[in-house]
């Protein structure tokens, strides 16, 4: 079902979601915005332009308790199965989150993000400014049509269409239920915005293909773009630690006084620090600076787009603001894969 | 399993790391479920001989120190070195930067020639002897502290991360300190402290020193695009930086 209600109607929706479940949803933080605990509707911001991390730390946390020991090998392993619902996901970061959930799905199913995600509710927003650096619009993420479980659009006028897409969406959709039904205007309105949202959110212009990408990283392997930039990195991970298609994490144990009770938790990890590819035996097979900076972009690129079929960046723009020594932007060094192929 | 013994010494320091051992305050009686101390001036009167772990707080800065420090050394299994004093010789190094009796004369005035006020060079413990831990910041946190404490006992090797400031910082969802034209050496130090500063919207200033191989270099170039010159930078890693070593940034 797809509804159109006004600022008021939304507000009371939201509050009665608020008066039931935990919420979070997009707030101001500073001159910044954040997803953040959601106490009353008046504090969501819908019109943000962008979040300082993605709603990923609320599907894998920073730091996550995978089980609890008690000796060398009785433990218990612990989910976290309490239902919950985000506000004002942009289109870039739910495809982040499409792109986990088929990761953690393969092969081996991650049970702990598995079982946490299906009690998410995932309530998307249009996007109604442009950040700094976003360029969604080169990435194909800068609206989906499905996805989500229920999906905010602000139109011209003002008002919002609430487009109720999942029996999880239905699950929370309350007063909405009686709201009016978006007409035909509306839904041409909304695809007003959607076509302009792709026109304008890109601040940064890919000229390459996104489906040329894996066989222009396979030919630009040695290209001297990587050597380059990485004499500029501090490998301090920054830009995996906020692009909200990164998940990797590393392992670690919290033992108790009694030195038998304790925590096995999980904590975000990145390819760009140095101890990241450290195996057992002290061996690293990525210690080359250059080696880690450029595994991000075929991760990004290649590796992923060859495993799940999709581009690893949704164009968010966050590692490039994230990134202190102005190295990180994606469609730069992209590009300069491509104008070094022409010069040949 | 006989707990270990454990001795704690202070060198040239405030005693602040001692000190937040001492805040660790219930959980102090935990640890001493697991250690015996057995040599601590700050909290006992009794002094020994014998230990298995000895913790060396603060920097060497006389030559009887150093004797004193390498005596310890002997009759410890395991030497810690206790915050930022021990591991890298802290503010105390930045006395290193001037011609040697001048910080004396500034400070002391007239006074200076004294023979208790007599110090030389400031040196980290481990330039005087080897250390097997080092915990870092000024001061430790006392978290860490507790948990590397753990590792020990346990025999096992402690984990200190080998990764910058910016990694915890990120993870607490900070704004970057360089987003409002700051100088943030987090990229560079050595993270642990749960990015301390930062998430109380003030730049790191390195007190916990420099991860493995920092690419000091690259901060260097990076500060025009700030509108920062070098000499910024420079005076910003004087605070604990004095004396530490980095690499060119081409490796690693
Ligand atoms: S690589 Fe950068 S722009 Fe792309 S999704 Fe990650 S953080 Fe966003
Ligand atoms: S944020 Fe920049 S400096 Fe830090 S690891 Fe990434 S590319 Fe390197
Ligand atoms: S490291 Fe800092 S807190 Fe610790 S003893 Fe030295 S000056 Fe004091
Ligand atoms: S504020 Fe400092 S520690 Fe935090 S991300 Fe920025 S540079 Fe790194
Ligand atoms: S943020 Fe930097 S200065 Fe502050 S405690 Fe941590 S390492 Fe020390």
């Amino acid at each position: 079902m797809i509804k159109i209600v006004g600022k008021d109607a939304l507000e009371t929706w939201v509050d009665e979601v608020i008066a039931r479940m935990r919420t979070y949803g997009v707030q101001a933080k500073g001159d910044h915005f954040s997803f953040e605990s959601l106490r009353r509707a008046a504090d969501l911001r819908l019109d943000y332009d962008v979040t300082i991390l993605p709603p990923k730390k609320y599907l894998q946390p920073p730091r996550e308790t995978l089980l609890r020991f008690s000796g060398a090998v009785e433990y218990e392993s612990v989910f976290d199965e309490d239902p919950f619902v985000i506000f004002g996901i942009h289109p870039y970061d739910l495809e982040a989150i499409l792109q986990m959930d088929a990761i953690f799905e393969k092969d081996q199913r991650d049970e702990h993000y598995l079982r946490r995600r299906s009690k998410a509710v995932l309530v998307a927003c249009d996007v109604e400014t442009v950040s700094e650096n976003v360029f969604a619009g080169c990435m194909g993420t800068a609206y989906l049509e499905s996805g989500f479980d229920i999906l905010i659009t602000k139109i011209d006028g003002g008002d919002y269409v609430v487009d109720i897409q999942t029996d999880a969406g239905r699950s929370i959709a309350d007063s909405l239920k009686s709201a009016k039904d978006a007409n035909k205007k509306a839904l041409a309105a909304r695809r007003e915005v959607w076509n302009k949202n792709k026109a304008r959110l890109r601040r940064h212009k890919l000229e390459v293909p996104l489906e040329e990408l894996p066989a222009l990283l396979e030919a630009g392997y040695e290209h001297p773009i990587w050597e380059e930039r990485a004499q500029r990195c501090y490998s301090c991970g920054s830009c995996n630690l906020v692009c909200p298609t990164c998940y990797c994490f590393d392992v670690r144990d919290d033992v108790g006084w009694d030195l038998k009770h304790g925590v096995r938790a999980r904590v975000w990890d990145g390819c760009l620090l140095a101890g990241f590819a450290e195996v057992a035996g002290g061996h690293n097979f990525r210690r080359n600076r250059a080696d880690r900076y450029r595994h991000r972009y075929y991760r990004k690129g290649k590796y992923l787009p060859e495993m799940i079929g999709k581009t690893a960046c949704v164009g968010c723009g966050r590692c490039i603001t994230a990134c202190t020594a102005k190295i990180a932007n994606p469609v730069e060094v992209y590009n300069a894969l491509l104008e070094e192929k022409d010069d040949h | 399993m006989s707990k270990p013994k454990v001795a704690i010494f202070d060198f040239a320091c405030c005693e602040g790391c001692q000190l937040q051992i001492v805040n660790m305050e219930e959980e102090i009686l935990d640890l001493l479920e697991l250690v015996e101390p057995v040599e601590w001036r700050e909290a006992m009167s009794d002094k020994s001989e014998n230990y298995d772990i000895a913790i060396v707080e603060g920097a060497i800065t006389r030559p009887e120190d150093e004797e004193r420090l390498k005596k310890i050394r002997e009759r410890a299994k395991v030497l810690i070195a206790l915050g930022a004093c021990a591991t890298h010789g802290g503010i105390n190094k930045l006395k290193n930067n001037f011609p040697e009796g001048e910080p004396e004369r500034y400070v002391y005035g007239d006074a200076a020639g004294m023979p208790h006020l007599a110090s030389g060079r400031v040196k980290a413990v481990d330039e005087v002897v080897p250390v097997d831990v080092k915990v870092f910041g000024c001061p430790i946190d006392n978290r860490e502290f507790a948990a590397i404490v753990k590792s020990l006992v346990m025999g096992q090797k402690p984990f200190i991360p080998n990764y910058s400031v910016c990694v915890e910082c990120k993870m607490k969802g900070n704004v970057c300190r360089y987003e409002y034209g700051e100088i943030c050496l987090g990229p560079v130090i050595r993270a642990g402290c749960d990015a301390r500063c930062p998430s109380k919207g003030a730049a790191c200033y390195g007190c916990r020193g420099f991860v493995d191989d920092p690419n000091v270099n690259a901060a260097f170039d990076v500060m025009e695009k700030y509108g920062k010159t070098v000499e910024d930078l420079r005076s910003k890693l004087e605070l604990f930086g004095s004396g530490q070593e980095y690499s060119d940034g081409k490796n690693g």
